[in-house]
Formats: C-alpha cells, sequence, structure tokens
C-alpha cells in the first residue's frame, strides 16, 4: 500500500512536471515577442531598454537554459512576476485558488447530492416511467452547454422570481450568505452535467450488480430489500462511479474558467482569462500549472479512495 | 487474384456498399433513439449546407429599425441588438459548428488514432511509454483551460480553433485505439499478417484499424459532442471564430449582456446547440448499445 501510495505521487509529480515543460515550451514557440509586447504601450523606448529588459527577463539565454532556470525557480514555489501587476504570481495564484476550489466543491457536491439518489431510484425502478424520465433528464443534462445553462438561470430566475445574485463578489469570511448565493448559480450550473453522468453511470452499474448471482444468493436467504440494495448493491457498484468523478473533475475545473467570467467570481478562472487577454505569460504559465496539479492530486485521491470503498482492490504492482 | 475465385474489386465494393446500408437498416430498426439521433443531425448537417438557401435574410444585415425584437412571423427567433435576424444567425452559425466540429474531428481523430494503434501494438515497450507520457501530460489539463491557452497563443481563427481543439481530442481517440489494439494484436490474425511478412503500416492499417472501427464511431460520435460544446465555450470566450462569421458560442456572448430585456438572444442559439449536442450523445449511446456483444444475444 506505501509502496503503491509513493509510487502514484511520484507519477503525479512527473506528469505535473511534464505540463510544466509543455506549457512553457508552447509559450516560447508562439511568435511574438514578450518584451516588445510588454513595452508595446510605453512610448519613447529604445533598442537599449529592450535589451535590458529582455536580459532582466532572462530571456536572451537559450531555451534549454531558461527551461532548467525556470524548473528550478518552479521547484521553490517561484513562477516569476505577472507582467501586468507586478505581484509574484504564486501569492496572485494562492489568492484565487481557494474561491475556484469552493465554486468546484459546491458543484460536486451538488452533483453527487442529486446525481446518486437519481442514479438509485433509475436502478431499483428498472424501465419504469421513472427510470425513462431520468434517463431522459441525464442525457440532457450532459449535453447542455453549462454557460448556456449558467445564463438561462440568471435570466429566468430574474424575469420569473426577481431574483438575481449579488452584483459585488464577497469572499465567505466577509459576508458568507452574500457568497454562497452568488456561487449557488454557476455551481448549479456546472453541477448539472456531474449530476447527470452519476445517475448514468451509477444506474448502469447497479443494475449489472443487481442482476449477478451474489445478489440472488442475498435476496435467496431472505435479506430485506433495503440490505440488498445498500449494502450489497451499492457497495459493489461505485467503484466506475468514483472512476467518473476523478475524469469529472477536469469538466468541473474547466468550466470554472467560462462560469466566473460570466458570474464575476475572482477565482483561477478569471485571473487565467484576463492574463491570456493580456499576454501574461507568466500568469498563464502557473495557471495551467497549478490546474494541472489540482486535477492530478484530486484524482490521485480517487485512487486511493477506491482502496477504502472496495477492499479487494489491492494496490500490487501489475 | 481472379483465377482463386475473388471476385474483382468493383464487387467487392459494391458488397460493401450493401451490407453499410443492411446495417443501418438494423441500426434504425433496434435503436430508436438513436435513429431519431441520426435523423436530427441529417437535418443540421442539411441546414448548415444549405444555410443561403434556406436563412430567410442575410446574417449579417442589420435591421436598425428593428432592435431586439421579439420573435414574431417575420423574424421567427427575433432579432438581435443590431437589428439581424436571429433565425439566420443560427444557420450560419450551424456551417461554422460544422465545419470547425468536422476538421477538428477528421484531424484531432486521425493523429490519436494513430498514436493509439502504434502505441497498442507495442504495449509495454518504450515507444508506449513515451506516447502514453505525451497523452496524460495533455490530459493532465483541464480541457478548457488547455483550449484557452493553446487559442489564446495563436490568436483568434477558425484555423487556430481547430488546431486547438484537435490538440483536446487527440487523447481520447488515443485512449480507445490503444486499448482495442492492446487486444487484437494477440489475435490470430495479426500473427499471420505478420508471419506473411507484411510491413508495420499494412499490418496496422489492413488488419488493426478495420478491427477497431466499431468502437472508434462510438468515440466520434461523442468527441463531436464535446467539440460542439467547446467551440462554442471558446467563441463565448472571444477567442474562437472572429466575428462578423456567425457562431453560437458569439451569439450567446453578444446575448448574455442584454438577458433580460431580450432572451431569445440566448435561448434560440443555446437551444439549437443543446439539441446538436444531444443528438450526437444520443447518437454514441445507441452505437455502443448496437455494437455491444452482449446485445446480439
Amino acid at each position: 500500500m506505501t509502496e503503491y501510495v509513493v509510487r502514484r505521487l511520484l507519477y503525479g509529480v512527473l506528469i505535473v512536471g511534464l505540463v510544466t515543460v509543455f506549457v512553457f515550451l508552447v509559450l516560447r514557440l508562439i511568435p511574438g515577442d514578450v518584451v516588445r509586447l510588454q513595452l508595446a504601450n510605453a512610448p519613447g523606448v529604445g533598442e537599449a531598454q529592450i535589451d535590458e529588459l529582455t536580459a532582466a527577463l532572462g530571456l536572451d539565454q537559450p531555451l534549454h537554459a531558461q527551461l532548467v532556470t525556470f524548473l528550478g525557480d518552479a521547484l521553490h514555489g517561484d513562477f516569476g512576476t505577472s507582467f501586468q501587476s507586478q505581484e509574484p504570481v504564486t501569492s496572485l495564484v494562492a489568492e484565487r485558488l481557494p474561491i475556484t476550489l469552493q465554486l468546484g466543491a459546491m458543484a460536486i457536491l451538488i452533483g453527487i447530492l442529486a446525481g446518486v439518489p437519481l442514479g438509485l431510484l433509475s436502478a431499483v425502478r428498472h424501465n419504469s416511467w421513472l427510470d425513462q424520465g431520468m434517463r431522459l433528464v441525464s442525457v440532457a443534462g450532459i449535453s447542455i452547454p453549462n454557460f448556456w445553462l449558467g445564463l438561462l438561470l440568471v435570466t429566468y430566475l430574474a424575469l420569473y422570481f426577481g431574483w438575481s445574485p449579488p452584483l459585488v463578489y464577497q469572499g465567505p469570511g466577509q459576508d458568507l450568505e452574500s457568497n454562497l448565493l452568488h456561487m449557488i448559480l454557476p455551481a448549479l450550473a456546472l453541477g448539472a452535467s456531474t449530476m447527470a453522468s452519476i445517475a448514468r453511470m451509477l444506474r448502469s452499474s447497479l443494475l449489472e450488480v443487481l442482476h449477478s448471482n451474489f445478489i440472488r444468493a442475498v435476496r435467496a436467504k431472505g435479506a430485506p430489500e433495503t440490505l440488498v440494495i445498500f449494502k450489497h448493491g451499492v457497495r459493489n457498484s461505485v467503484v466506475p462511479v468514483f472512476t467518473l468523478l476523478g475524469l469529472q473533475i477536469g469538466n468541473i475545473l474547466g468550466g470554472t474558467v467560462i462560469l466566473e467570467s460570466i458570474f464575476g467570481i475572482p477565482g483561477m478562472g478569471m485571473l487565467i482569462f484576463e492574463a491570456v487577454q493580456m499576454r501574461d505569460y507568466p500568469v498563464v504559465l502557473g495557471c495551467v500549472v497549478v490546474y494541472g496539479a489540482v486535477f492530478v492530486l484530486i484524482n490521485l485521491v480517487v485512487d486511493l479512495l477506491y482502496g477504502v470503498i472496495d477492499p479487494r482492490i489491492r494496490y500490487a504492482r501489475r | 487474384m481472379s483465377e482463386l475465385g475473388i471476385p474483382p474489386a468493383g464487387n467487392a465494393a459494391g458488397r460493401r456498399l450493401r451490407g453499410t446500408w443492411r446495417g443501418l437498416r438494423r441500426f434504425v430498426r433496434t435503436q430508436p433513439l438513436g435513429a431519431i439521433a441520426l435523423l436530427l443531425i441529417t437535418t443540421f448537417v442539411f441546414a448548415a449546407l444549405f444555410a443561403p438557401v434556406l436563412a430567410p435574410y442575410d446574417p449579417i444585415e442589420q435591421n436598425r429599425e428593428h432592435l431586439q425584437g421579439a420573435p414574431d412571423g417575420r423574424f421567427w427567433m427575433g432579432t438581435d441588438d443590431l437589428g439581424r435576424d436571429i433565425l439566420s444567425r443560427v444557420l450560419y452559425g450551424a456551417r461554422t459548428s460544422l465545419l470547425v466540429s468536422v476538421a477538428t474531428v477528421a484531424a484531432g481523430g486521425a493523429l490519436g488514432t494513430v498514436i493509439g494503434i502504434v502505441s497498442g501494438y507495442f504495449g509495454g515497450s518504450w515507444i508506449d511509454t513515451a506516447l502514453q507520457r505525451v497523452m496524460d501530460t495533455i490530459m493532465a489539463i483541464p480541457g478548457l483551460v488547455l483550449l484557452l491557452f493553446v487559442a489564446a497563443l495563436l490568436g483568434p481563427s477558425v484555423l487556430n480553433t481547430i488546431i486547438a481543439l484537435s490538440l483536446l481530442v487527440v487523447p481520447s481517440f488515443n485512449r480507445v485505439a490503444r486499448g482495442e489494439m492492446l487486444r487484437v494484436r494477440e489475435e490470430l490474425y495479426i500473427e499471420a499478417a505478420r508471419a506473411n511478412g507484411c510491413g508495420l503500416w499494412r499490418i496496422l492499417g489492413r488488419h488493426g484499424l478495420p478491427n477497431l472501427l466499431a468502437p472508434m464511431l462510438v468515440v466520434l460520435s461523442l468527441v463531436f459532442a464535446i467539440v460542439m460544446i467547446a467551440e462554442s465555450a471558446l467563441s463565448f470566450l472571444g477567442i474562437g471564430t472572429p466575428p462578423p462569421i456567425p457562431s453560437w458560442g458569439r451569439m450567446l456572448s453578444e446575448g448574455s449582456r442584454y438577458l433580460e430585456i431580450a432572451p431569445w438572444m440566448v435561448v434560440f442559439p443555446g437551444g439549437v446547440l443543446t439539441i446538436a449536442v444531444l443528438a450526437f450523445n444520443l447518437l454514441g449511446d445507441a452505437l455502443r448499445d448496437f455494437f455491444d456483444p452482449k446485445q446480439l444475444r
């Protein structure tokens, strides 16, 4: 077990490292001189100043040397300073990350709380009208673009109920109620597809388990139906749902970019979106790496949870 | 070859075509939802191809006297903030969406499939490991973040959108192709081909690939759905299809400023997008059930 955890952790570090290298290379291969872009707005800069800034940013070094310097700094948690605000990227990210994590966590929570009962009911009442309705809802749920759903929620809540989310974002420490009211619509929009995917996966997985021989044996010994479903059924059908959840995290993290910009939530999504528009490369790079690291880390946790849910899974080397 | 009693190629092609036709009929009969999806997709392609004929107005013509008009008999889906007919823009937007999706799926699908079958055929070797590390790296970046990053650096254009989206879908094709190839490479006919002295590309192309077609068709359909949403998301963020080319994502972002005054600006383009995505998802599900050997019993 320990060996497995260590091995998975090292692999995660490797992937995050590769993400960093990938992002770095793509940034450098893109046409357009960073320094000239930076100085484009400042009038009356001469070639001397351009050279000076190039040297200060280390951009006159060969590519592989830049990469080594960059990776070394990144290992120390230093992703450089923002071109725009002159603040260290690390502190910018540290400020914004919790907001995005809160949004993501709320979306996942909504997805689980709504998706699990739906999938469960659907499998237990297999082929009933409820099951058919649920299948329709869930395939629609995975098809609705989350940003469109977000826009519809805002529009129709305002038109029919006269309710709209707070205009200015407040942190959970400042005003928890306002914060939650601000977050609930984007979280719902993000969570809808997670709900639908969980319901679909749990339904098909539970159906397969409920038709297996050991469930027949449990029923034959006279176990009450609730015990059959919850103790024997659900427990054995939840592993694929967890795998799916790990993959859904990627959708949710990606979705935060667009929903944060719709709802004016100052999280990582907003940060990277603004940085991309301003060509603020250090911030873009830091954000992509952190997004990747969060995704890899969550999937690692999901992998480790398999063993808790299903003790039959042994982490032996394949 | 003909002395061995093997019919000439033209005949074989005809037979294959008839086989496809028969398969399609069986698909429509056994998968009613899939048939509906196929009908919707045909309508979508038809609308995209014949947009200039079907559209009642010019999609960029501005009717100054009819700004943000609600849907009525003249403008079925209403008009936008510049007085442009939304129905016409939705029809032309279907063209953009279709063009980008087809190009993306073709480019990303081809690359992902080649990487997948090569990787699967050499499963466990250093080639496989190296290729899969690259795929894992791309997959470790959340989809929209990757798109935002690549598309924004390249600049907003249709071609750059296609490049960014292709990069996003390569791992999906790779995963399925590799998984299937790991299974297929153990088959006797692959060993026979190898024993006959077939070259690598002939083994992969003629003996491997045709046997992966069923699962690849399923991924193709599901990836189409993903690409259509992603293209709209990029255009929504203003880094996808540049104006004045009508695109659903851009229509949504323009409409998002007038949510309470003119909700139809958002409702119709998004609704059509959702239906198109739904159709591809349903088709993918139906194809999976159709090809599933368990269902044949």
